[in-house]
């Protein structure tokens, strides 16, 4: 299995006022290509810090992190921003869509990004926001929809620009029950029929459930791997 | 285009916020512009009277004139030989030959110093509004000893139609001699100067008065095209190098330098609104950047990168600065048009005659009154957005997203 994202000795501080507070001590792991993998553990165990970390949205105090084989801390700031746009796709616990858009432009707007033509663009965000089941809020803006539905929304936004790995942070946490297990049967399906990786954080037991590799953390470090199936 | 759209979206996200900085960039800008289209009508007024009532757009004199605008300074030939090369010059409209000096004027009553000009009335009818400007008597119909003087000199004088009046004058020789007339006309012309300090008679009395000959002392040439002066000015004057030809901003260069200034007084203007305008669109960013820094991460955690980031921010200023500027031109262009006819002035009608601004200034605006202030507030726009640009490209997009 291709190796997409690699931790080595990943070790995170964060400093405040002075006080110097740990979050990752000493990380070691990958995640393969077609995972459907959780960093699960409980507040302040270190996974969103590891998530960001993956996601090149952070730098790690120490060690090394590589994304798709490139040693993230050999990358400029614009080639950072390139590598987000090409192989990554977020999914966050609050949605964060971009509340002067519409469903549709929220979706397009990635691949306008990417420079895509027009007329793809828009034929592929409809493709998408039918595959996640929202095609007729198409035209609405994210304050006129629930929670459930902007969340579909950002896991059709994040996997528009056909990214290697997915992170999703906390994707069910704002969620109920129900519509929680709509969205992981989705991005289920999505893994196994369109080979889109997906490394969540989190600690719902839904999600914890039906992952297919569950990776305990807790104090900053790897206290469980666990691959089923 | 989504960056467009989003950055134009973002603007109307807090209208009344945006609302206000539009609303004083407009403002401004059209103060300024209509600011700048008054002084300029003013400007141009002034300049007009200036032409119409003495200065003509061209003057041809004796060599020497201009530094030493004194009677011996003439053409001999009475301007015969200027005369025939103007009257066959393209782009000529209109020309006149007079007699100009300096004397003394006296009324029964009262006297003052004046400026004798002796002008051939059908030429001058062409050449200069006074003909036009009769408030009570005739023009110069070719009477001997009759003369036009404005109705501020008049009142100065106490005199009215038919009354007599002795100009006296330092002639030629030296001599101090003078000249029984009776006042045939008055006149009221935007000018003060020209209205209270004026007494036009005909060419044949000046010269008679003054001991002349046939000699004149100018010949005042009105031009087909404004625009154009500057070119024939140069073309008569290659024609008569042995004179000496000059347009009316070499004749009064203080004229000259007025439009100059007033245009200056707008550039301060401009300098004045841009510079508040700055700071408020600065603001309006700067908490609209606050507001949005969870938003600002996102955008970079799906690939947005600075440049872009930047890109959208200073496109936001813009759009802001841009409806401003384009409401701004509205209301002027509205206003000025309202006013085509002119503002009435009347109340402080004396004291600015005094500069050759009549009762009703017709404001104007030109092409470069719009060009300056646009390119001046983008270039505005883009400074006011250095700073919120800095902010949010250097935000760390992990700590953005998490922002509450």
């Amino acid at each position: 299995m291709t190796v997409i994202l690699e931790a080595r000795k990943v070790h995170k501080t964060y400093y405040a006022r002075g006080v110097e507070t740990p979050a990752l001590r000493g990380i070691d792991l990958s995640v393969g290509e077609g995972e459907f993998t959780v960093l699960a553990g409980p507040s302040g165990s270190g996974k969103t810090t590891l998530l960001n970390l993956f996601g090149a949205l952070d730098a790690p105090s120490s060690g090394e992190v590589f994304l798709d084989g490139a040693r993230l801390a050999d990358l400029t700031p614009a080639q950072l921003s390139e590598l987000r746009l090409r192989k990554l796709g977020f999914v966050f616990q609050s949605y964060n869509l971009i509340p002067v858009f519409t469903a549709r432009e929220n979706v397009e707007f990635v691949m306008e990004l990417q420079a895509i033509s027009r007329a793809e663009r828009r034929e592929r965000a409809d493709a998408l926001l039918r595959s996640v089941d929202v095609f007729e809020l198409a035209n609405k803006r994210p304050l006129e929809m629930s929670g459930g539905q902007q969340q579909r929304i950002a896991v059709a936004r994040a996997i528009a620009s056909h990214p290697r790995i997915v992170l999703a942070d906390e994707p069910t946490a704002n969620l109920d029950s129900e519509t929680a297990g709509r969205l992981l049967d989705l991005m289920l399906r999505l893994n196994e029929q369109e080979g889109v990786t997906f490394l969540f954080s989190t600690h719902d037991p839904l999600v914890i459930d039906r992952a297919r590799r569950r990776i305990g953390l807790a104090d900053g470090k790897v206290i469980r791997d666990e691959r089923l199936g | 285009m989504l960056g467009v759209n989003m950055a134009w979206r973002n603007v109307w996200r807090n209208p009344r916020r945006s609302g206000v900085v539009i609303s004083a960039v407009a403002v401004g800008v059209a103060g300024a512009l209509l600011a700048m289209s008054v002084t300029y009508g003013m400007g141009l007024q002034m300049v007009e009277t200036a032409i119409s009532t003495d200065l003509g757009h061209i003057q041809i004199h004796a060599s020497g004139y201009d530094a030493n605008p004194e009677l011996q300074v003439r053409m001999l030939d009475g301007g015969q030989r200027a005369l025939s090369v103007v009257s066959d010059a393209p782009g000529v409209r209109a020309f006149a030959r007079r007699v100009r000096g300096e004397g003394l004027v006296t009324s029964a009553r009262a006297s003052a110093g004046v400026k004798v000009i002796g002008v051939e009335p059908e030429r001058e009818r062409e050449v200069s509004i006074v003909a036009d400007s009769i408030t009570a008597g005739r023009y110069l119909d070719g009477t001997e000893r009759r003369v036009l003087i404005g109705e501020r000199l008049a009142r100065r004088l106490q005199v009215d139609l038919g009354d007599k009046l002795v100009v006296s004058v330092t002639d030629l020789a030296g001599d101090l001699t003078g000249l029984g007339v009776r006042v045939g006309g008055l006149f009221h012309t935007p000018s003060s100067v020209v209205d209270g300090n004026v007494v036009f008679l005909l060419l044949a009395d000046s010269r008679s008065l003054l001991g002349l000959g046939d000699a004149i002392s100018e010949i005042v040439v009105i031009g087909e095209e404004a625009t154009g002066v500057d070119a024939l000015r140069d073309q008569l004057q290659e024609r008569l190098s042995a004179l000496e030809v000059t347009n009316w901003k070499q004749a009064e260069p203080l004229l000259d330098y007025l439009i100059g200034f007033f245009d200056q007084i707008g550039y301060y203007l401009y300098g004045a609104v841009f510079v508040a305008m700055l700071f408020g669109i600065a603001n309006v960013l700067l908490m609209a950047i606050h507001e949005r820094i969870r938003e600002i991460g996102v955008l970079m955690a799906i690939g947005m990168s600075r440049g872009r980031l930047a890109t959208a921010i200073v496109g936001e200023s813009l759009i802001v600065t841009g409806v401003g500027l384009v409401i701004g031109y509205a209301v002027a262009i509205a206003v000025v048009l309202a006013f085509r006819d002119g503002i009435d002035l009347s109340r402080v009608s004396a004291g600015l005659e005094a500069f050759g601004v009549g009762q009703r200034i017709v404001p104007v605006l030109r092409t470069d009154d719009f060009l300056i202030p646009t390119l001046v507030a983008t270039a505005t726009a883009a400074a006011a957005s250095a700073w919120p640009v800095y902010r949010a490209t250097r935000l760390r997009p992990a700590e953005a997203v998490r922002h509450t």
